[in-house]
């Protein structure tokens, strides 16, 4: 965080961005140091009338203690390594996914061979170039989405673990 | 073909999407229903939606058009468009759910704590929005005077009508039903006559042997390096920064829920692509005659009556025809709830009533640069818009998303950047290529220099203004990345 002493950026007309009073956690026996957590921000698109009650349920669980950033070093060193941690795991996936590609077209592009072989009166290039870079789009997808959720299991061990 | 066909197609997808737009209106009273429908909405019902407010004319039409014209490079536009998916399942769609912004121009305000970073990026959002509805409109104007022999103007005029009307009507709630309605609509209006032109075309000999209707001159051998890179930066990049795509990543009850959709979302968009690549491979074997810049688009349209002549192949047009028709319904109500709901909160104060007033005035605008400007090929229009949507708000949102270091200045001057050069790209486009004949291809595909030089702008621009690094960073971005609690 910044160590700029100015305060708070001023609310917009209307409060737009409603800035809410730090959320205070029952102080209990695993948490040795009370200090206030940073200010949390809420965000809504209408700033008055119904949507102002009703939008109040997803609100209340995001700042369930399991999103909650946490007053201690040691939390905040932990929310570091899993941003990275997803952060390098996202990288990889997009690389995979270009050098797969990359290589499956060089394949296509380099073979003229692939030009003269018909299947259904189509060029087998044209077949491979037109439908398989898909699946390995999908491959990746459900590779990232297992890995994502292995990386925060492990943030959430040892979160409670602290 | 007969008009008769055309009408009742055309007349039946209007009057279906209407119908559910108020159905759902009955459901849906609050405000905040009306914005992101309660944050309620179910992985598949969310991901049917989403694929059908993504499909717009230039899948449904424009990649068969395509690659009839121009042979398998027209493959990369689906192939973009998919992975466009893949990237914004990488980068932003669990945080960006769980930033509990409504949207764009709400989440970078929240991250960077200051207005004018939200006033440039609303404007960006309205921009783009209406740059992506003018092919949706242009193609409803082909649409209609192909299929029914009337001037195009009322194709463009019905679709921007009805989209006013059900969007100022039912707002976002009955739009994820619409939605979800109109990609099945599209995916058995283009998957069904393809297999039946399938089956039938077994025992019909092609109009051209396979030499001249695939020749290596056209196909994957052919492939421009350059171009072929620059628009897979504007696709893949491109799919993330849209705004009526990021708007429903909002109506996910959790992260997690957020992954699952883009992935559902990524099997849809692959199963549906297959179709109007074989559309454009039939296409080039049995209908070589219409490969004109003009005429191509029209190729969904036209080839199921040339090849199945009677009663089966008007059946067959009725359903493309419905199909190309709930694609600029979808396409277009998409993307005016966005523009609309952007322009109501900064403009008009939030109210269901000044949503409303949007509403109808962002079909107003697009509708009249429809008909100012000439139409050029569908798929190509739409390439443009996702080359300026990835050099302006791509890189605001993956930097702001993982970056600490992003400050508001930063954000501002790389979107400048990213506007300015894209823009001019696209805008005076025909003029730099006239001067300079040279660096044509970098003016028909600028994505490939405008977005690593909008990036690097920001990440400059935000490191020399280091002290000024919003205070809630920190807590920002650990709401953005860190699981909630009550999912297992």
């Amino acid at each position: 965080m910044s160590d700029d002493p100015r305060d708070p950026a001023p609310l917009p007309p209307g409060g737009r961005v409603g800035r809410e009073a730090p959320v205070s956690r029952p102080p209990s026996a695993d948490d040795p140091a009370p200090s206030p957590p940073p200010p949390r921000v809420r965000i809504t698109a209408p700033r008055n009338g119904p949507a102002a009650t009703s939008d109040r349920r997803p609100v209340a669980r995001l700042r369930g203690p399991g999103t909650d950033t946490g007053p201690t070093d040691i939390q905040s060193v932990y929310v570091r390594s899993l941003i990275r941690s997803q952060l390098r795991l996202a990288l990889i996936c997009a690389s995979g996914f270009v050098v797969a590609t990359v290589v499956f077209v060089g394949v296509v592009v380099f073979a003229p061979a692939l030009d003269d072989v018909l299947v259904a009166g189509v060029p087998v290039s044209w077949l491979l170039l037109g439908f398989g870079v898909y699946p390995l789009a999908v491959t990746v997808a459900a590779l990232y989405v297992r890995a994502a959720s292995r990386n925060e299991a492990r943030y959430r061990s040892l979160a409670e673990d602290a | 073909m007969s008009p008769a066909i055309g009408y009742a197609a055309i007349v039946a997808v209007a009057l279906v999407s209407v119908l559910i737009g108020f159905y759902g209106l009955r459901i849906s009273r609050t405000t905040s229903d009306f914005y992101v429908a309660s944050r309620t909405v179910r992985p598949w019902w969310n991901a049917s939606a989403i694929g059908g407010e993504y499909l717009s004319a230039a899948s449904f039409l424009g990649i068969a058009g395509l690659i009839l014209l121009t042979g398998s490079g027209g493959m990369w536009f689906p192939i973009g468009y998919t992975a466009g998916y893949l990237m914004l399942l990488l980068f932003v769609a669990a945080p960006l759910r769980r930033s509990g912004a409504y949207t764009i121009p709400d989440f970078t305000e929240a991250r960077l704590e200051s207005l004018a970073v939200r006033r440039v990026t609303s404007v960006l959002v309205v921009v783009i929005g209406w740059l992506y509805i003018v092919p949706q409109l242009q193609g409803a104007a082909l649409t209609v005077r192909i299929t029914t022999g009337l001037p195009s103007w009322v194709g463009s005029v019905a679709v921007a009508a009805l989209v006013a009307i059900v969007v100022a009507a039912g707002g976002m709630r009955s739009i994820t039903f619409v939605q979800a309605f109109q990609f099945w609509l599209k995916l058995a209006a283009i998957a069904v006559p393809v297999i039946a032109l399938l089956i039938v075309t077994g025992a019909v000999e092609p109009e051209l042997a396979p030499a001249q209707a695939f020749p290596a001159s056209d196909g994957p051998g052919a492939l421009d390096a350059y171009r072929t890179v620059s628009l897979m930066v504007a696709l893949l990049l491109g799919t993330l920064g849209l705004p009526h795509v990021l708007v429903r990543f909002y109506t996910n009850p959790d992260g997690p829920a957020a992954r699952r959709t883009t992935v559902i979302v990524l099997v849809l968009l692959s199963v549906f692509y297959a179709f109007p690549t074989l559309f454009g491979l039939l296409g080039r074997a049995f209908a070589p005659d219409l490969a004109t810049p003009g005429d191509a688009d029209a190729l969904v349209l036209v080839l199921p009556d040339r090849l199945l002549p009677g009663v089966w192949g008007d059946l067959l047009t009725a359903l493309v025809i419905g199909g190309a028709f709930a694609a600029f319904l979808s396409t277009s109500s998409g993307l005016v709830v966005s523009v609309a709901g952007v322009i109501s909160q900064d403009l008009l104060g939030g109210s269901v009533r000044g949503f409303r007033i949007a509403a109808f005035a962002s079909t107003a605008v697009p509708l009249v640069v429809a008909f100012a400007t000439e139409p050029a090929g569908l798929a190509g229009s739409v390439g443009l818009v996702f080359a300026f949507t990835a050099s302006t708000l791509c890189p605001v949102l993956i930097l702001g998303i993982w970056w600490r270091g992003l400050t508001a200045r930063g954000a501002i001057a790389g979107m400048a950047t990213g506007a300015t050069l894209s823009g001019a790209a696209i805008l005076g486009g025909a003029l730099l290529t006239a001067a300079a004949p040279a660096i044509r291809p970098l003016i028909e595909q600028p994505a490939a220099w405008t977005v690593p030089i909008a990036v690097l702008v920001t990440v400059l621009v935000s490191r020399a203004d280091r002290r000024r690094m919003p205070r809630g960073t920190d807590a920002f971005l650990a709401r953005l990345h860190l699981p909630e609690r009550d999912r297992g």
